[in-house]
Parts: structure tokens; C-alpha cells; sequence
């Protein structure tokens, strides 16, 4: 048996482990686009503090890798699946061969068109590229401006306040709000981001952002002119899933599943945050975000692909750590 | 991560630019006054067919060897570059073609075999290519470009030099270059930004690139070589293609005759003549050459025979390196046969060797038989020659209006060496032969003749030695281990007496580029000083290691290297330790 995986983050390396558990002899491939072993996401923001090192960070080492037969193909890109003869085509045209298939390739900021034309001076804060990235900037930055609702993005700030760099952050709401759970209804984001000295910008947004030596230049559509050294904004958090374009599998934001984390084509799964799993409650589809929950999406998508036939179940909220600091949300943005 | 060096492979078949690639790439970083190796590998005797390879290794301190494995594959070749990623170091890194069209059969394509320690960076190269000159020709510069982006280099010291490379061949030819340059370098800045460094010492002057081969010809060219005749032979032919170029405007002539019997009889005839000759060939045609060389030896004729060493016995190994030719060096040759041995470990001794070379040869009237390797006479490095152009250079001993008076050939004097007249001088006649001869060069079968003849020929390899460089002792003076080696491995042993050193083991290294005669005294010396002594070749048998023991009495620890490819300072480095902890315990 051929197990392919796409997208070596926690979905997709908790199933591999799943897979390798049960079925000692089948072949393991995994492929995940980004340069670097896999890694766990939701610790990005420790590591941007230092609070721990690059090394921390990975899931698997290439012992690990070794050890569970798993052959990784690291930097490579799936561009396209060919359903009808099961094959993954990879960015280089090479094609990988599957008898079960895993689509984990999670999510990623999305610049809405309004900012588009200026992505070149936009900074994300999601993957290990970026962050090692903006650390080789980091001494000569001092101000930063933020745009952005998910909550990651208040990682993104308490990161930075505890690099003691100067944040501004521009939101479209009336106060700083962020979708925590009520249970967290002692802290007031807003006050909190406040008192640690974070600029908040409220009702606005930002409409341009020029390179102007080494500043930028965010302009508001309220008139605002800020300067900064970096500029960090999206608009929302999107599934992987261009790569499935002119596919026949079932999707809408992301693809669609049932509580087997079965995709509308035999023999291929997803999970993690690329999948929209059907939730009975509400008798519709909803991306389950978070590491917890991909890790058991993982898990339970492995254990099918072998032959078992286990039901994930949903989760209501999601626990978000913001420097340690424990929060429960119901959706990531 | 900041690279002090790097070691960049560019792997490709026929058409793939892999040689070219090289030379780009060598070529610009001397320019700025970096050291610079570079080595080619073929997989088949005849140029641009099957697989090859170039490997370019920099660094602002001076390089001596290949070293161990590769900091980037450039896998121009897909399927044929998947045996070189065992090559490529831990954490390093692999540039591959992304823009075959059609499909890619799985396990067939490079980027399937990539371990996970190695970063793989797809890059359409020729599509890339193509975008800038309309053909897959700068392919290789387009991977040239994503490397100066990889490892943070300059881009316009390659723009410069892409510039002047291609001058002659006209703006639209730079144009497409740059062009690609400039593409791949984008490519990668767009989609791998992420980058490392090389830690770029400030710009120094040129340097000078040129293979153990060049540095020979020129050597030899630059002292008054007059007539180079020769048999093409791998690895040796360079040397008689530079000749055949360069040594007729001098006024010398290049002869390509029909084996290397006609080219060590052309040789052997022109020195006869008093005209500095030389030949090149590899092991097989230094076994043709045995017995004109005895010859010479018996006629006390000079003669200069550079020996590209290459794998054997037999036709061998033609594309790889072994230093295994070092006892048909010194003892193929019937009879009591003494014939001076030197071995250059780089391309500045091949350079200065050679020229010490012609005047040993001249001055004893000798044989002398020069040592080279295919890995040294191949590779291309940075070196700075001590030019020495003198094209009238004599080093003869010639006759006085006394020893004219009654001239004869083989006078018997102190040091061995009669003078020495060529026909058509006047005032003496006199006869040649391969026979055992008297004072006048007539045969004669005496015993007390053919003993002092015998003696005599000895003699002046003891005279000689006032005219041989000592040998060098590098490395700690006060350490315990010596190691004594010859030719192109004393390059990685300089690194791995390095790396030993790092990992605090001290060690000390005697070479010359004499090996027979040598300076006895400064040997003894150093292996007196010695508590452990390794001596390390590219053979199966120890050739050195025998020569030094029945020489100088020595029990040494032999590292029969394993020949094919260039040594592995690591391997270097391992031995000392291990002798280290044997002396330590
Ligand atoms: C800064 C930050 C902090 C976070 N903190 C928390 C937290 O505290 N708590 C929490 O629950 N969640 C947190 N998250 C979210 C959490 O990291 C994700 O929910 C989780 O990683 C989802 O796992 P996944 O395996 O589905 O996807 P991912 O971890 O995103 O992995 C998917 C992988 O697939 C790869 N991929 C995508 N497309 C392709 C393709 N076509 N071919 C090959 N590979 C592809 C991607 O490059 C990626 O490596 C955080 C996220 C960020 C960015």
C-alpha cells in the first residue's frame, strides 16, 4: 500500500505516524512545499521571542524520518492531482503514485484585493521562512504597523511587544476584537493590547503602503500617513487548495469532508485547516481550526487511510496560546 | 549560516555547459582575489560523452585540496546527477531542473532522491534560458545566477566577468548572458528568499587560474623548451595541446608523432642535439618509454618525461587519478639505472618543478622523470607562479678550450658529470651508444670499466644534491605524528592536519618535491623527531612507504589510499587521530 501525504504540517505528520503504527510495511511519502523538516506552526511566535530554538520547533528529525520509512520529499510543491489515475504532479513534473491520498496542506494569510497591488511591501507572519526572515531585519526595525482580525495576528503583536518594538495596529472595528470564547471574557483585548503599549487605530484601514527608502509609507482611508519600518497585513486565513483547481473533488472554502475525513473522491482524505468537515449539529460544513484539532483530524484520517473506520469529532473552540497565555476561541479569524 | 568556503558541483551530460559553468563561476570569484580548485570528472575517455561533473571550491584563505563532499549540486542532468547527492554535505543544498516538459517518472527525477538534511531549490532553468536567449545554451549561466543569490555573492563581480568572457563574441552574446544571470538570480530572490552567506573577505587582486598541465607546458616553455614531441594520451594531451600552440611563435617546435617510442626517441635526439626537450604521456607510455630512457641513462643524455599519472596497470583507469607509477618511475629500466624522480604537489611546483626539472636534466645529463597525476594536471587553481621567463637557459656543462684539447665524452671528474659538447661545436667527435662505453663513448665490457662507468653515473646523483630544494616541514614542529607523502595528496593532508589540529591533535608534514635523490639529512631529521610516523599515497602497494623504509629504516603506519578520486582530507584527519589515540593510551 502507497500512502501519499501533502503538506508536512501537523495533520499531515501526525497521520504519517498514525499510518506507520498501523501498517508497518506500506510505503510513506510526504510532501510538504516549505525547506525545512516538519515543523510545529502554533510555536512559531515562541521561537520569534527566542523563548525557544529553531531546533524545538521540528516534529520530525531525519532520524525520525529514517526510523518510520517515511520518504520526505521536503521543498516540493504538488501542483495538481490527477484523481482519475491517482497520481500527485509535482511542481517540477515529476508524479507521485498514491493508493491513498491525505490533502493537509492547512492554510495561509490571504491579501484581499484592496491591498494587493502592494504585497511586495507586506510582510506575513506565518511560516518558518517568514519569520527567520523578518529576524534578519529584526535590529533595524522599530516601528510596526499591523492590519489584521485572526488571531494570529495578536500572536503576531504580543511577539513584537516582547521584542519591545513599537506597534500600531489598524482595525476596521470600532476597539481591537479578536474571536476569543466568553470564558475569556476577563481580559479585554483591547485594553490588554493597550496596556502594553501597542497604538490602536480604530474604524480604519490601510489603503496604500509605499517602499520609501528603507521605510514604508502606510496611508489610511481615514488620511492617516504612518511610517514603518515593517508592515505587516492580510485579510483573512485561506485553505491550500488552489492546487485542486479543475478538480472534480468537492470543496467550498475548503474541501469537503465527512466525519471519516472522506473526501467526495474514493480513497483521498483531508485534514487539518485545508478541510471543511461536515458538523451534524449545524447540519453544515466548518474548518475546524487549530493545531489540537488537526493533530486528531491527523490521526483519525490516518487510522482510515488503512483500512479502519473511526469518526472525528468536532470541536467547538479552539485553545489559541498568545505567549504561553492560554485562550479559548471558536474561530481562528 | 556564514560559509567560509564552498564547494559548488555542477553535474550534467553533453551540451549541459558543465565545464563552462565551472569556469564562469572559478573564473569570478578569482577575479576578486578568492582561492579557487576546480576539478572536472568525465565519466567516459572521450570528452562530452555520458555524465561529467565540475566541482568549484572557494575561499579567501588558500585551498590545497577538493575536500570532503559539496555545499550545492547543481543537478543540470536530472537522473544522471542522482549518484552525486551522497556528495552533497548535511544542511547543504541542490539546484534542479523544474522546467522538463511532459512528466517525470517517479524515482527518475533528482528531486525524488533529495535526503531530508539537503534543501532542494527547483528552478526552471531552461525555461529561464530560453526567456533570455530564445535556446537552452545559458542554462548554466541561469543556475549560476540562482547560486550568486543562494550564498548572497555580488551578482556584479559575475556581470563584470560575464561581461569580459563574452566580449569577443559580441553585445547580443553578453546581452543573452547577463540576461540569464540576471533571471536566475531573480528567480531565486522571488522564491527562496531566504539566503546564506559567504563570508566574503574585501576584495583582493586577481588571481590567476591554470591546471598542473598549463603550469607544466608554461614552466617548461618559459626555461628554453624547444621541442615537445608527444603521443596524446589521457590525462597528459593538454600539456602538447598548450605546447602545440603556444611554443612555435617562440621559435620551438611541437611534434605529434606516431607512440610515445618516436616521442621519447624525439626527445632523447633533440637533447643529444643540446636542444631542451620535453615529453608528456601517462603510465602506459612511460612503459613504452623504459627503454629510451635507459638509454639516456647509459648515454648520459638528458631528458624531461612528465608522467600524468592515471589508474592502471595496463590502459587502466584513463579518467581517474592513482598514484601508482612511482616504482616504474624509479626502477623501470634494466639494469643499474639511476633516473631523478620529482613529484609537484600543486600547479606553482609544476611550474617551478619542471623548470628545476630541465636544469637537472641538463646539468647531469640525465633522465628526469616528473610525476604529475591526473587530479593535479586536470584541476585548475589559483596560483601564483614565481615567473621565470628565461627561453636561453643553460644549465650544460661546457667544455673548456682545455677539456677540448683532448676532448673526451665520458670524462671521469668529482662529481660525475663530464662536459659536455653537441655536434655540430667544434673541435671534438666522439661516439654514443647503448653499450657499456669508455671514456671516448667506444663500447667496452671491462669489469673496471663498467664498474667506474657505474660508479660515475651514481656519482652525480650524490653531486646533485647541492642543487635540490630541501624538503619543507610544515605544520607543529614539537608534534609527535610526522607524515611523509608525494604529489597531489600532500593537498589534503594540509587540510586534514588542519581539521586534526582543530580538534586539538598536532602533527607535522615532510615533503619534497624530490623524490629521488632527496635530501637525505633533512628527512632523517625529521623522522627522528617523530614518535609516529604515517606516510600516505594513492597506491595499493605503499610505493613511497617501501622507497622511505629500505631508505631510511623507518616503521611507518601506511595509508594505501583508496585511488579513483581525489583524497578526502577527512580521511587524513581520522588517521592522525586514531595514531593519536594509539600514542595517548
Ligand atoms: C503564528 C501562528 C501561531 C499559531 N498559534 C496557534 C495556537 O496557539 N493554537 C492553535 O491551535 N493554533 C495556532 N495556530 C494555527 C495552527 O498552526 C494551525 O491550525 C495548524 O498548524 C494547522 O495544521 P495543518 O497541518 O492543517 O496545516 P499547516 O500546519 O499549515 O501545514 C500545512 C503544510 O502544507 C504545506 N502545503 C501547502 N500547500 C502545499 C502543496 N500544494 N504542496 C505541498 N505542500 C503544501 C504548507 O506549506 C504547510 O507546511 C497558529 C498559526 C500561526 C501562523
Amino acid at each position: 500500500m502507497k500512502y501519499v501525504i501533502i503538506g508536512a504540517g501537523v495533520a499531515g505528520v501526525t497521520a504519517a505516524e498514525t499510518v506507520r503504527k498501523i501498517d508497518s510495511d506500506g510505503e510513506i511519502v510526504l510532501i510538504g512545499k516549505e525547506q525545512f523538516l516538519p515543523y510545529k506552526r502554533y510555536l512559531l511566535t515562541e521561537f520569534f521571542c527566542g523563548t525557544i530554538s529553531k531546533e524545538q520547533l521540528f516534529s520530525l528529525s531525519c532520524e525520525d524520518l529514517k526510523r518510520l520509512k517515511i520518504t520526505f520529499r521536503k521543498g516540493q510543491l504538488a501542483k495538481s492531482v490527477d484523481f482519475e489515475n491517482k497520481k500527485v504532479k509535482l511542481f517540477h513534473n515529476e508524479t507521485v503514485s498514491y493508493d491513498k491520498l491525505l490533502i493537509a496542506t492547512g492554510g495561509k494569510p490571504r491579501i484581499g484585493p484592496a491591498l494587493r497591488s502592494f504585497e511586495k511591501n507586506l510582510q506575513l507572519y506565518y511560516s518558518l521562512e517568514d519569520i527567520l526572515l523578518i529576524k534578519e531585519k529584526l535590529d533595524s526595525v522599530r516601528t510596526c504597523v499591523v492590519f489584521g482580525q485572526g488571531l494570529s495576528t495578536l500572536d503576531l503583536m504580543a511577539g513584537l511587544k516582547n521584542l519591545k518594538k513599537e506597534v500600531i495596529y489598524i482595525t476596521k472595528k470600532p476597539r481591537a476584537f479578536f474571536p476569543l470564547l466568553q470564558s475569556n471574557s476577563d481580559v479585554d483585548v483591547h485594553q490588554f493590547l493597550s496596556e502594553k503599549g501597542v497604538k490602536i487605530i480604530t474604524n480604519d484601514r490601510p489603503v496604500s503602503v509605499e517602499k520609501r527608502d528603507d521605510k514604508f509609507i502606510v496611508e489610511t482611508f481615514n488620511g492617516e500617513k504612518l511610517t514603518a519600518d515593517l508592515v505587516f497585513a492580510w485579510d483573512d486565513y485561506r485553505p491550500n487548495i488552489r492546487f485542486l483547481e479543475n478538480t472534480k473533488i468537492d470543496r467550498k472554502i475548503g474541501i469537503l469532508v465527512n466525519e471519516q475525513l472522506r473526501t467526495s473522491v474514493e480513497d483521498v482524505y483531508a485534514a487539518g485547516d485545508c478541510a471543511e468537515i461536515y458538523h451534524p449539529k449545524i447540519k453544515n460544513y466548518w474548518i475546524n481550526f487549530g493545531y489540537p484539532n488537526a493533530i486528531e483530524q491527523g490521526e483519525t484520517a490516518g487510522k482510515n487511510m488503512t483500512g479502519l473506520n473511526e469518526n472525528y469529532r468536532i470541536r467547538e473552540t479552539l485553545v489559541f496560546h498568545v505567549l504561553g497565555k492560554p485562550f479559548e476561541a471558536r474561530w481562528w479569524e | 549560516m556564514k560559509h567560509k568556503e564552498l564547494s559548488i558541483r555542477f553535474c550534467g551530460i553533453a551540451g549541459d555547459g558543465v565545464v563552462s559553468s565551472g569556469k564562469i563561476l572559478a573564473g569570478t570569484v578569482a577575479s576578486i582575489g578568492l582561492f579557487v580548485m576546480v576539478n572536472d570528472i568525465y565519466s567516459a575517455e572521450i570528452r562530452g560523452l555520458g555524465k561529467s561533473t565540475t566541482t568549484v571550491r572557494f575561499s579567501g584563505k588558500k585551498i590545497h585540496s577538493m575536500g570532503d563532499g559539496v555545499d550545492l549540486l547543481v543537478g543540470m542532468a536530472g537522473k544522471e546527477s542522482i549518484s552525486e547527492l551522497v556528495e552533497v554535505k548535511s544542511g547543504g543544498a541542490v539546484i534542479y531542473e523544474s522546467s522538463e516538459p511532459g512528466e517525470l517518472v517517479e524515482g527518475e527525477s533528482l528531486a525524488g532522491h533529495i535526503p531530508p538534511d539537503v534543501r532542494g531549490y527547483a528552478v526552471p532553468l531552461k525555461r529561464l534560458a530560453n526567456e533570455a536567449s530564445g535556446s537552452n545554451r545559458g542554462r548554466n549561466i541561469v543556475a549560476i545566477g540562482a547560486l550568486c543569490y543562494m550564498y548572497s555573492l555580488p551578482p556584479e563581480i559575475f556581470i563584470n566577468h560575464i561581461t569580459k568572457l563574452f566580449q569577443r563574441k559580441g553585445e547580443s552574446v553578453v546581452e543573452n548572458n547577463v540576461k540569464a544571470f540576471r533571471l536566475g538570480y531573480d528567480y531565486c530572490q522571488e522564491n527562496y528568499p531566504l539566503r546564506e552567506e559567504f563570508d566574503l573577505p574585501a576584495a583582493g587582486e586577481a588571481k590567476k587560474l591554470i591546471s598542473g598541465n598549463e603550469a607544466v607546458a608554461r614552466g617548461a616553455m618559459n626555461c628554453g623548451l624547444q621541442i615537445y614531441a608527444g603521443y596524446p594520451i589521457t590525462p597528459a594531451t593538454k600539456i602538447m595541446e598548450y605546447c602545440a600552440k603556444d611554443l612555435p611563435p617562440l621559435g620551438g617546435w611541437t611534434i605529434q608523432v606516431e607512440d610515445e617510442i618516436a616521442a621519447i626517441s624525439t626527445v632523447v635526439g633533440s637533447w643529444f642535439a643540446g636542444k631542451r626537450a620535453m615529453t608528456a604521456t601517462s603510465g602506459p607510455g612511460l612503459a613504452l618509454m623504459s627503454e629510451m630512457i635507459n638509454l639516456a641513462v647509459m648515454a648520459e643524455i638528458p631528458a624531461v618525461i612528465v608522467d600524468v599519472q592515471r589508474g592502471g596497470p595496463s590502459t587502466g583507469l584513463p579518467t581517474k587519478v592513482e598514484q601508482s607509477d612511482l616504482n616504474i618511475a624509479l626502477y623501470g629500466g634494466a639494469g643499474d639505472s639511476p633516473r631523478v624522480v620529482m613529484a609537484p604537489a600543486d600547479s606553482e611546483e609544476s611550474y617551478s618543478g619542471i623548470q628545476l626539472a630541465f636544469d637537472l636534466a641538463e646539468k647531469y645529463q640525465t633522465p628526469v622523470i616528473f610525476l604529475s597525476d591526473l587530479f593535479l594536471g586536470q584541476r585548475i587553481e589559483t596560483a601564483i607562479l614565481k615567473e621565470k621567463i628565461d627561453r636561453n637557459r643553460s644549465t650544460r656543462k661546457k667544455a673548456t678550450a682545455e677539456d677540448l684539447k683532448n676532448y673526451v665524452r665520458y670524462q671521469l671528474t668529482d662529481d660525475g658529470v663530464s662536459p659536455w659538447i653537441v655536434p655540430g661545436e667544434s673541435g671534438a667527435f666522439y661516439t654514443v651508444t647503448g653499450l657499456e662505453h669508455n671514456l671516448q663513448g667506444n663500447p667496452n665490457y671491462e669489469a673496471e670499466v663498467h664498474q667506474s662507468m657505474t660508479e660515475k653515473r651514481h656519482r652525480k646523483f650524490e653531486s646533485m644534491i647541492q642543487d635540490i630544494p630541501p624538503a619543507d616541514v610544515i605544520g607543529d614542529e614539537d608534534a609527535a605524528i610526522g607524515i611523509a607523502s608525494w604529489g597531489s595528496t600532500i593537498g589534503a593532508i594540509l587540510e586534514g592536519m588542519e581539521i586534526a589540529r582543530e580538534k586539538g591533535v598536532k602533527s607535522k608534514l615532510i615533503k619534497s618535491i624530490m623524490i629521488h635523490p632527496q635530501h637525505e639529512e633533512s628527512f632523517r631529521r625529521f623522522f627522528d623527531s617523530c614518535q609516529r610516523i604515517i606516510v600516505a599515497e594513492m597506491n595499493f602497494q605503499g610505493q613511497y612507504a617501501a622507497l622511505l623504509k629500505s631508505r631510511y629504516g623507518i616503521k611507518p603506519v601506511e595509508m594505501h589510499l583508496p585511488a579513483v578520486n581525489p583524497v578526502s582530507p577527512k580521511a587524513i584527519a581520522q588517521k592522525i587521530m586514531e595514531v593519536n589515540d594509539e600514542l595517548t593510551q
